[in-house]
């Protein structure tokens, strides 16, 4: 039986990792995507995280696992069903039916894109539909997009998108963004950003592929909806075990202690204020030292 | 790793080659297509002789892109006998990659 089983492999997991490692747990990790490194490799650049100002986020997911490869650190592709305790043992269970035990767990599966929920948005994805900007812009060159959001994110993704989309539609619910002032001053200079302020997508049109977009009030003509409005925690697994908040995060201070004695929460699945890759690593850091705690006090 | 075409190569790596071939519609700024590259390389090895798998730059080859109506990257497009035998749009897994391919393989 394994002493910890670290649940993800993004900065927390990773981070959990290289502490696990040195603290001589018997462990393993276990991820969804092979050689994943969590939602970071998505970010353009990272300029909040101390000593790698500048580089990109795919770039400083890769050195945040090769660290923890350095370290010994042993992976394992998989996706996870099931997870539950039983007399003080964690089972965790497989899609391919297999399971495997362990003391503890820490969980930090991270976040992944939320959905806008509306009519159309689930048919087209693929279609025009899309959830990364940097992924999908090369196929809107000369065309209309709109871009739903009013963070960081997608006022990124709309500066993104002007460069080869001919208009970008940025659609947000209120009448001033939520990104930082200097990303939202440098959009708002941008010849081809519309600001759609105070509007609400209703439904996404197309058969195909997308034509419209229906909002509020009005509609717009575009080709591509790229949707930026947060995340929502991956914490669908917990479900039965009352852990989580009205917000689907897991309740747990610093310290990663959640209402399930031996599992540990780390990373955006925690509730706390600032969620970005130096609090993410933080956690993965205080989440092993209270493994340590724990599987002391059971053999003491 | 899988070979890179060309618009101009496509008629005779593809849609005339003679067992199927997987065509991995990619784009350089994507990290998902990133993220499947050595999985596409494994497959590459696991099913030589029995599946061709390329590479088409969407960046690039807009032609094939407009064709064949790719709107995301990466898009897993199955020919068989010069036509479209199948379709994954965005991120797979291994195990998705061989749900798709198993049938003619």
């Amino acid at each position: 039986m394994f002493d910890l089983i670290i649940l993800g492999s993004g900065p927390a997991g990773l981070t959990a990792s290289i502490y696990a490692a040195r603290a001589g747990l018997r462990f393993t990790v276990i991820e969804k995507e092979y050689m994943g490194t969590g939602q970071i490799a998505y970010a353009e650049r990272v300029d909040n995280y101390p000593g790698f100002y500048g580089l990109d986020g795919y770039t400083l997911g890769e050195k945040f696992r090769e660290h923890a490869e350095a370290l010994g650190t042993k992976f394992n592709e998989g996706k996870v069903t099931a997870l539950a305790n039983a007399d003080g043992v964690w089972s965790i269970t497989f899609s391919d039916g297999c399971t495997t035990q362990t003391k503890a767990v820490i969980y930090a599966l991270g976040a992944s894109p939320r959905k806008l929920g509306i009519p159309g948005e689930a048919e087209l994805t693929g279609r025009g539909v899309s959830y990364c900007a940097l992924c999908d812009g090369a196929f809107f060159a000369g065309k209309a997009v709109a871009v739903i959001g009013g963070g960081d994110t997608a006022l990124s993704d709309a500066l993104y998108l002007s460069k080869s989309a001919e208009k970008v539609y940025l659609v947000h619910r209120r009448d001033t963004f939520r990104a930082n002032k200097a990303l939202t001053d440098k959009v708002l200079a941008v010849p081809n950003i519309q600001p759609v302020y105070n509007a609400v997508p209703a439904e996404i049109i197309g058969t195909d592929k997308v034509t419209r977009l229906r909002l509020s009030d009005g509609e717009l003509a575009v080709e591509g909806v790229f949707i930026a409005i947060g995340t929502v925690p991956n914490t669908k697994l917990l479900d039965g075990l009352s852990v989580l908040d009205g917000y689907g995060y897991i309740r747990a201070g610093e310290d990663g202690v959640t209402p399930a004695e031996g599992l540990f929460a780390a990373g955006d699945v925690r509730t706390k204020a600032v969620r970005q890759v130096i609090t993410a690593a933080a956690d993965g850091a205080n989440a092993v030292n209270s493994v340590c705690i724990y599987l002391n006090s059971l053999t003491g | 790793m899988a070979e890179r075409v060309s618009a101009a190569e496509f008629d005779s790596k593809v849609l005339a080659s003679e067992i199927p071939v997987l065509v991995d519609f990619y784009s350089d700024s994507c990290i998902p297509c990133k993220r499947l590259s050595p999985v596409l390389s494994q497959l590459e090895s696991e099913y030589a002789g029995r599946l061709g798998i390329v590479k088409v730059n969407v960046n690039f080859e807009s032609e094939l892109v407009s064709k064949y109506e790719v709107l995301a990257a990466p898009t897993l497009v199955l020919f068989k006998d010069g036509s479209e035998a199948g379709r994954h749009r965005g991120t797979a897994s291994k195990d998705e990659l061989i749900e798709l391919i198993k049938s003619l393989v």
